[in-house]
């Protein structure tokens, strides 16, 4: 019995705590909520430390992003996120359901951005490129090359490894592996990607989060499949052997948003400024392997790292659509999770 | 959380009697309190969502009830529980029998070993079954470099992957009340059986499952109903083509934002839940002992 009140006391104190840390955000203080693992230590060393080091606001680390943690908090009208990382279809549909507060321009400089990556209500946080990549360890030294080999299970036997939730992406990646010329991939050919798809579904294992994906890749687990090119770089950073392949990389971008009702908005603009100058980007991309969406950036950079960031590989490179995305976003999500519970 | 309620074999006599008096009751006001602040009312709020968005009306049970997809997730969530129990009860009879009977140093130290499996933080243990069951896993590595498998078995992102992990965290929840009901029998009634001739199996058969048929149905119950709910453990050794409700229910919150045919969901299986709760206690009580 004591031991029973004991562990309730420990619990009290526990939940006391979190309310306390609640409290403490109100001043000198934001909350910055991000995806975990290797990008938001890089966000967090490239941005949060020198923006506490100017203006004395302090940054606290949250995670990994929830839209549905985010649209219960403007609901409830409790918002204790400032400054959240989304993805650019979120970004999207959040803007047209009132879920986000528009960007304070007189703060964050517009001009310097890339303009595919600014909206009103949303500022690129970096941009990034789902790319091929694999183990060659375990691919017997045979190295892919295009989208078409990721769905070749003759030539690469094993697990493959693609984006588990409903997002820009997969889809794309089914059609042009099934032939669709880049230029023509929107609006989507729905039926013919999940065809395509059903052709390697019982050899598919999704990955979650990024770093279930470096964990897939680097254990030989799932030997190839679609990643972001960042998470790659990270992986070699750490001395793993694992390679990618830049052909038809698609490229979108993840965004900096204020939750509507975010009560420090203020502060959380300058840390939006702080993210996205030349110096913030530069910094994060040289850390992380994920391009700058400011255009004065590159310019920052060691030449060697700056030539493995995604907008050097434009050759090939596909833009994915987020305005299409945020158009269809329900419809596709509905069907893309019925289809991976058939 | 569950709240679990470790059946009594015998009520005691000091606590029917307060309950009689109606006392008892005020201690337990605190934390009613804050169950219905904290489950009930966010509960009833969800529940509300799924008759009031995007309109009033039905659709959402309309749109869940249609959906072959929804359907199969139900069946499935059924599926994977009663897999679980069946598996819990028996490879849990067993332990709970040995831990009544054993030697004491035995009895404790096995009892240990089941208690500290289950305090051990939920998502730890689930990737401990990553590692072992994953295609480049330990159990795969091992049998492949035995030689007695040339393919690795498919162990994991399937039924298979989650039946073995939730029966692995379900079981310290079945030997529990199984335990509790075997040590409250006299061992002079197995004696008693064998000097009237009952072999070993009758003995088994008619003396000792019955009297702990009130054990192994509350340990079943707490087994089935808790792996309804489960998300954590099937998300990460399950594929997305064997989905459990809990896990549909996420996606719909965290990805869909369509927290209507959430709640339509969630109360699917609420209700369905609450029934199988009724049924047990028609048949059973509390847990408790039939006399």
């Amino acid at each position: 019995m004591s031991r029973t009140s004991r562990a309730l006391g420990v619990a009290a104190l526990a939940l006391a705590a979190g309310l306390a840390g609640a409290a403490m955000a109100q001043s000198g203080s934001i909350v910055f909520t991000s995806w975990g693992g290797t990008t938001q230590d890089a966000q967090k060393k490239s941005w949060a430390v020198p923006f506490t080091k100017e203006t004395g606001i302090t940054v606290k680390q949250d995670g990994p992003t929830d839209y549905g943690k985010l649209k219960a908090m403007v609901e409830s009208g409790n918002v204790s996120w400032d400054v959240v990382d989304v993805e650019a279809d979120f970004a999207a549909a959040a803007a047209k359901d009132g879920l986000i507060e528009p960007i304070d321009f007189s703060i964050v400089k517009r001009d310097e951005i890339d303009p595919r990556f600014v909206t009103d209500h949303a500022v690129g946080s970096f941009y990034y490129s789902f790319v091929l990549g694999f183990n060659p360890a375990s691919l017997k030294g045979k190295a892919p090359k295009s989208w078409a080999d990721v769905f070749d299970t003759k030539a690469f036997p094993g697990k493959r490894t693609f984006y588990k939730w409903s997002a820009p992406g997969v889809l794309e990646i089914a059609l042009l592996a099934d032939g669709v010329a880049a230029d023509k991939l929107y609006p989507l050919d729905l039926d013919r990607a999940f065809k395509k798809l059903d052709s390697i579904k019982k050899d598919i294992v999704w990955w979650g989060t990024g770093a279930q994906s470096q964990q897939l890749l680097a254990s030989g687990e799932a030997p190839i499949g679609q990643f972001w090119n960042g998470r790659i770089f990270a992986l070699q950073q750490s001395g793993e052997k694992v390679d990618l392949s830049w052909e038809q990389n698609l490229t979108a971008a993840d965004m900096l948003v204020v939750p509507k009702g975010a009560k420090n908005k203020e502060a959380a603009m300058k840390f939006i400024a702080e993210a996205t100058s030349p110096e913030g980007q530069a910094s994060f991309a040289t850390e992380s392997g994920y391009a700058p969406v400011n255009v004065k950036s590159a310019a920052l950079m060691p030449k060697d790292v700056a030539a493995n960031l995604p907008d050097q590989h434009t050759g090939s490179q596909i833009n994915l659509d987020m305005g299409y995305w945020a158009a269809h976003r329900d419809e596709i999500g509905k069907r893309w999770y019925a289809w991976q519970a058939e | 959380m569950t709240v679990t309620d470790v059946p009594i074999a015998t009520p005691s006599p000091v606590l029917a009697a307060s309950r009689r008096r109606g006392r008892g009751f005020a201690p337990v006001l605190p934390a009613l309190a804050l169950v219905v602040v904290v489950f009930v009312i966010p509960v009833l709020a969800l529940l509300l969502r799924s008759v009031l968005e995007p309109e009033p009306g039905l659709q959402n049970y309309a749109a869940f009830f249609a959906s072959t997809t929804y359907l199969k997730v139900l069946g499935n969530t059924f599926l994977v529980a009663g897999t679980v129990t069946i598996a819990t009860v028996l490879l849990g009879f067993p332990v709970a029998w040995f831990l009544a009977i054993a030697p004491s140093f035995w009895s404790r130290l096995l009892f240990a070993i089941v208690i500290l499996s289950m305090w051990t933080n939920l998502l730890a243990r689930t990737y401990a079954w990553m590692v072992l069951l994953q295609r480049t896993g330990i159990i795969n590595r091992t049998l492949m470099d035995l030689g007695l498998i040339s393919e690795p078995l498919p162990l994991i992102n399937n039924l298979a992957g989650v039946t073995i992990g939730m029966t692995y965290i379900m079981l310290p929840f079945m030997i529990l009340p199984l335990h509790a009901t075997i040590r409250s029998i006299d061992p002079a009634i197995f004696q008693a059986a064998a000097l009237c001739g009952a072999s070993r199996w009758q003995a088994f058969t008619r003396v000792m499952l019955p009297l702990t048929a009130s054990g192994i149905a509350a340990g079943a119950l707490m087994v089935f109903v808790m792996s309804l709910g489960y998300f954590i453990t099937p998300a990460l050794l399950g594929g997305t083509s064997n989905m459990m409700l809990a896990e549909l229910i996420a996606q719909l919150v965290q990805s869909l934002l369509d927290w209507g045919l959430a709640g339509a969901a969630a109360l699917v299986l609420l209700v369905i839940t609450l029934a199988i709760y009724m049924v047990q206690l028609r048949f059973f009580g509390f847990g408790q002992a039939r006399s």
